[in-house]
């Protein structure tokens, strides 16, 4: 155990062991009148045992310092009422002159204080550093996603835009925007606090989203979190729950998965060359905008071209750049296009990001004009079963299919798991009676229909239908509506240009 | 506050902050080598603290090794003191022995400041479960019965596991200083 003394002092290693464990007790504050005996005559008598033992003393003291440290203060400003007398070890060791300084003018800052979090993934240009030391300074992030590790080992991913500020390892306020936490057992307890309660980990992942007029609500991925109102209510959340803290009360909520992004997606972004990415993505779209056949194109980026409903913009597949979001009941958005005559081919295609326990029906796009005496009207939407439907009124499907609801249905469950981005597409074509499934990018299958009207666009909703609530539970992005076929390679490059994933992360 | 405070006091003040500031840590360092307890060592650097204010007055150098000097000659009659008071209930080193490691301890003082910065590369080393250990005993207020209870094992067995792991973290930045070129 003390390799200087075997060969120096000759020590038997029964002695050593004694020795280490008379200090351990003299440490512990419990050593026997023998122990200190002991001691007092190994230290006065061997230098080499006192060296160790000043050692051994200030391991535990540096040990102590570092434990301080990490469990700072919960603020960088630490005031001091009156002077006491004395004060606890923690704002002690934390304050470094502040038990002095109380003395003289009651109010010192500390400096040199500790880093809390570290950035240690950034997409989007613009924002926090990768590497980035958080300490108690509050920080606004305009652009992208960052993720950043608590000294504790907490993992959280936060998403333009958004305003927060660590207090202390364990706590970080949000004033507005999305945070989600993967909280490892060591860091259990951290929470997160906004204006209308307090989101408190018991070891799990789960997701805190503060709206810009305060409204905040908790949604529970797995384990268990303690939500905490204002005045102190608290209720216990489960893993598949969501909590609005808004009323005295609280709410309950559904849990809506698609609306943060976890830190096991985010590393499946591309992180070196998001911007290049979208280079491609743009010129694509460019050049579809100048396609003859083009009805409309969504990419919900410039503000006046923004189509009215009831529905938030957050930030779209893109770091920096944005998406409609529908949350609640109702939420949509209207339009109006390709109203004026009849399309015989049309290719819809969107990105999406959306909740499995969706409604019955989230609707991707619903014509107003819905009727069997109006036939052509398109209803595109992903169903209960998860898959993909595209059903054009007073069509009806070919002998033999096996769709068992009417409607051309995709053969593949189209949403993944967690609320993660993908690219949905359906080519109709009214004169061979077909409609065709595309799922990022791959053609999933197909459906023929023995009548197939040619199809009818104008006044419709994305998101939702006028008639009856479909509302889409989640974000959709780069909506394109295309008076022709598109061929299979020409989804795929779509897909690919349009892709946020690193190819490999997207399976 | 501010307006009872002379232009004087807030000089003397500044350059008390200043010197104590920087001497706090190889302070506590020296203190915490000649009482049992991290906590003892916080009791003790008190009342130093306070004391060093006091006299400040009859502080006549500037220099921080000036300084220094003066707050450990306090620090150790501080300690001599509390040693005295706290040997009526309860087991303290004698005289002789704390004026030793006192001795030992002045004189090292830059190599144990040194020892504490290499403890953050050695703690880094160890195996995820005694860092979470270590963090865990040494948080605040924790207390070894309640860990051992969370962790299901008797606390003498969680003592010896601290114990040990300071011991490897001991010859760890022994090693880590001797890199450093410290003998």
């Amino acid at each position: 155990m003390y390799p200087g003394r075997t060969s120096k002092g000759g020590l038997a290693m029964n002695q050593e062991d004694l020795l280490s464990g008379w200090m351990e007790e003299y440490v512990r504050g419990e050593a026997s009148v023998e122990t200190m005996d002991r001691l007092e005559k190994e230290i006065q008598n061997d230098p080499t045992f006192r060296e160790e033992f000043l050692d051994y003393l200030n391991v535990d003291l540096g040990l102590s310092l570092q434990a301080a440290s990490t469990f700072s203060e919960e603020s960088s400003l630490v005031e001091f009422s009156a002077p006491k007398r004395r004060v606890s070890r923690r704002t002690w060791i934390g304050a470094a002159a502040a038990g002095l300084a109380l003395l003289l003018t009651g109010v010192v800052v500390i400096q040199n204080q500790r880093s809390f979090a570290t950035v240690t993934k950034r997409i989007g240009s613009g924002g926090l550093e990768t590497g980035t030391k958080l300490k108690g300074e509050r920080f606004e992030l305009d652009r992208g996603i960052v993720e950043m590790q608590t000294k504790l080992g907490a993992r959280i991913v936060i998403e333009a835009p958004a305003s927060f500020q660590f207090e202390s390892v364990g706590r970080l306020r949000l004033f507005h925007g999305r945070i989600a936490a993967n909280v490892p057992e060591a860091a259990q307890g951290f929470s997160v606090l906004t204006t209308k309660g307090t989101a408190i980990d018991l070891g799990t992942e789960f997701g805190v989203d503060v709206r810009p007029d305060g409204e905040s609500e908790i949604h529970v991925f797995e384990g268990e979190v303690i939500a905490e109102s204002k005045d102190g209510v608290r209720q216990n959340l489960q893993g598949g729950e969501a909590f609005s803290l808004n009323s005295e009360t609280g709410l309950s909520r559904e849990l809506r998965s698609s609306a943060f992004v976890r830190p096991d997606e985010l590393s499946l972004f591309h992180l070196e060359n998001a911007d290049g990415m979208r280079g491609q993505s743009d010129q694509m779209l460019t050049e579809l905008r100048s396609d003859p056949a083009l009805i409309t194109l969504l990419d919900f980026e410039t503000d006046n071209e923004l189509p009215p409903g009831r529905y938030r913009m957050v930030q779209g597949r893109w770091p920096g750049l944005r998406a409609p979001e529908f949350v609640e009941v109702g939420d949509h958005m209207k339009l109006d296009v390709g109203g004026d005559r009849d399309w015989s081919e049309l290719t819809l295609a969107a990105w999406v990001r959306l909740d499995r326990l969706g409604a019955p029906y989230q609707s991707l796009l619903h014509t107003d004009g819905w009727s069997m005496n109006n036939p052509g009207q398109v209803h595109w939407m992903v169903t209960r079963h998860t898959t993909m439907r595209l059903a054009l009124s007073a069509n009806t499907l070919a002998t033999g299919s096996i769709e068992k609801e009417g409607y051309p249905d995709s053969k593949t469950p189209v949403l993944p798991a967690k609320g993660r981005w993908v690219h949905l597409a359906t080519v109709y074509n009214s004169k061979e009676g077909s409609v065709r499934f595309y799922l990022n990018g791959e053609f999933d299958s197909d459906s023929h229909q023995e009548v197939a009207h040619p199809a009818r666009l104008g006044p419709a909703e994305i998101g939702n239908w006028d008639r009856q609530d479909r509302k889409l539970s989640g974000r959709i992005d780069e909506l394109i509506i295309l008076g022709r076929s598109m061929s299979d390679a020409e989804l795929r490059n779509l897909y690919e240009v349009g892709n946020p994933y690193k190819r490999e992360g997207n399976s | 506050m501010i307006s009872c405070m002379t232009s004087l006091d807030d000089s003397r003040h500044e350059s008390f902050l200043r010197l104590f500031t920087k001497t706090e840590p190889a302070l506590r360092g020296f203190v915490r080598s000649l009482v049992p307890t991290v906590s003892d060592a916080d009791d003790v650097l008190q009342e130093v603290a306070i004391t060093l204010w006091k006299k400040f007055s009859e502080f006549s150098g500037d220099a921080e090794e000036d300084f220094r000097r003066w707050s450990f000659g306090v620090a150790k009659f501080k300690v001599l003191s509390w040693q005295r008071d706290r040997g009526r209930d309860r087991l303290v080193f004698g005289d002789e022995t704390i004026t030793l490691l006192a001795h030992d301890s002045e004189s090292n003082s830059g190599k144990l400041s040194a020892q504490r910065e290499a403890l953050k590369v050695c703690v880094e080393k160890l195996p995820p479960e005694q860092q979470t250990l270590v963090e865990s005993a040494y948080e605040n207020g924790s207390k070894i019965e309640g860990l051992a209870k969370a962790m299901e094992r008797t606390a003498m067995s969680v003592y010896k596991q601290l114990h040990r792991i300071r011991i490897a973290l001991a010859k760890c930045t022994r090693a880590e200083l001797q890199k450093e070129g410290w003998q």
